[in-house]
């Protein structure tokens, strides 16, 4: 995160849905633009959590869930995200299941697919050199501001200072999902109870939001979602255990 | 414990070596203009309508500390006696000649893990260091370091090492910041 006094571009940090979101536009473009477009991405954010926020009570996602809102009046984006959650329900084996906590919850799904809509707004908007990391979830295009791909470091379980891998890529979604920030929150659906075995999944591919449902689905397996992982097609993954083993794939984008 | 101290403590650091990469000279026009209300939170509406003012603590405070040079500050004192020691991150940019330096402390906040307080250095109109005089620590994840101690015996996958290579970005669970935010939010409003 250090960058030069020369470097194009703009770098932004605000705090939304509970975690931080940075965007850092490595385009040179007239900072007006960058400002816009950053505005932009920033705004849409916010909609997101106004919606979907389940912290919210007055949230199209919380009145969905009273049933003071009818599938027939929600947003369009309200039922693309649960008809996408009811993909993921089937993909995933019940494993991701927007219903775990027994409300509605499309959290797992939500953060990663708002930051992936960022992403894909900003390519079309011509700033095709981004990277919008949404608390963790990273999507990165094109190069970074100096020039180079990106470099994202997936961080250590057990140091929040350390990277244990670092991957490097010019259109990369990078979702992790861990048990070491907010304890185990995450439930395996079938037993309702946490999940156990791995500490930290990360999964690589190009959509975000189906990478954080796929993350979070692993760690809700346990130990045998590194075997549903490595059957996943067009994702790679990195998982590190309880016992503080790490496995990868091995075409996972890697670097030194 | 020291493990989830650790994961907390370094969301703390890594806040810090933002504010004060935000805050060297010359960086992105956004960084610059930090005190005047532009970046870390333009949105005031995304306080959480239900955050719950009674789990403030101490009062804020705001003290004037020797001219220039702050010092790395230290620890904290969780009114139940848990001490807490905070690392400050390197400091590249303190030199600023003719301002005096200011600490300003924010509300302590509760939340679901423990007590938050923040305190940033103000020097000028710029701040050069946020620091966590409290953070929780214990918990869960606790648990399972033990575990793992106790496990780190080759068996398996390769045993997870550390890089710190020249990263643009991190990807990681998501941080439980809500109360880091507030309690910085609270003294940089005091401060400006």
């Amino acid at each position: 995160m250090r960058a030069t006094l020369t470097r194009p571009g703009l770098c932004r940090v605000e705090q939304i849905m509970g975690t931080a979101i940075t965007l850092d536009l490595a385009d040179d473009l007239p900072p007006a633009t960058l400002r816009e477009l950053a505005d932009d991405v920033f705004a849409w954010m916010r909609e997101v959590d106004a919606r979907f926020s389940t912290y919210k009570p007055d949230s199209e996602v919380c009145r969905f869930d009273r049933g003071e809102v009818l599938l027939s009046e929600a947003s369009a984006d309200l039922r693309y995200v649960l008809e996408t959650c009811a993909d993921l329900w089937g993909a995933t084996d019940g494993f991701f299941d927007a219903y775990a906590t027994g409300r509605l919850d499309p959290s797992g799904f939500v953060k990663g697919w708002a930051a992936q809509v960022a992403s894909d707004r900003l390519v079309a908007a011509g700033a095709v050199n981004h990277c919008v990391n949404a608390g963790g979830d990273v999507r990165v295009r094109g190069l970074s501001p100096s020039g180079e791909p990106w470099r994202i470091g997936i961080r250590h379980p057990w140091d929040a200072m350390a990277a244990c891998l670092v991957l490097s890529g010019t259109d990369l979604a990078v979702a992790t999902s861990g048990v070491y920030e907010r304890g185990r929150h995450v439930l395996d659906p079938r037993r309702g109870a946490p999940a156990s075995g791995l500490r930290s999944v990360t999964v690589v591919g190009t959509d975000l939001g189906l990478a954080d449902a796929y993350a979070t689905a692993a760690l809700a397996m346990g130990t045998p979602g590194l075997n549903w992982l490595a059957r996943l097609d067009d994702h790679t993954h990195a998982v590190i255990t309880d016992n503080a083993r790490q496995y990868h794939s091995v075409d996972l984008p890697l670097t030194d | 414990m020291r493990r989830a101290l650790l994961a907390i403590t370094g969301l703390a650091a890594s806040t810090t070596a933002l504010v004060v990469f935000k805050g060297s000279p010359g960086t992105s026009q956004v960084a610059q203009n930090l005190p005047t209300a532009q970046p870390v939170n333009p949105t005031p509406q995304d306080v959480e309508p239900s955050a719950d003012p009674s789990g403030v603590a101490p009062k804020p405070s705001v003290t004037a500390d020797a001219p220039t040079s702050p010092k790395p500050t230290k620890s904290t004192a969780r009114p139940s006696g848990t001490r807490t020691t905070t690392k400050a991150a390197p400091r590249t940019t303190t030199k600023a000649p003719q301002s005096t330096t200011r600490r300003v402390t924010g509300n302590g906040f509760d939340n679901e893990y423990g007590y938050v307080q923040v305190q940033i250095v103000v020097s000028g109109n710029r701040i050069v260091e946020a620091v966590a005089l409290s953070l929780p620590s214990g918990g869960e994840s606790d648990i399972h370091s033990g575990d793992v101690r106790d496990s780190y015996d080759g068996r398996g996958g390769e045993v997870v090492q550390k890089q710190n290579a020249n990263l643009n970005t991190v990807s990681g669970a998501t941080e439980t910041s809500n109360s880091y935010k507030q309690s910085l939010r609270s003294a940089i409003e005091q401060a400006f």
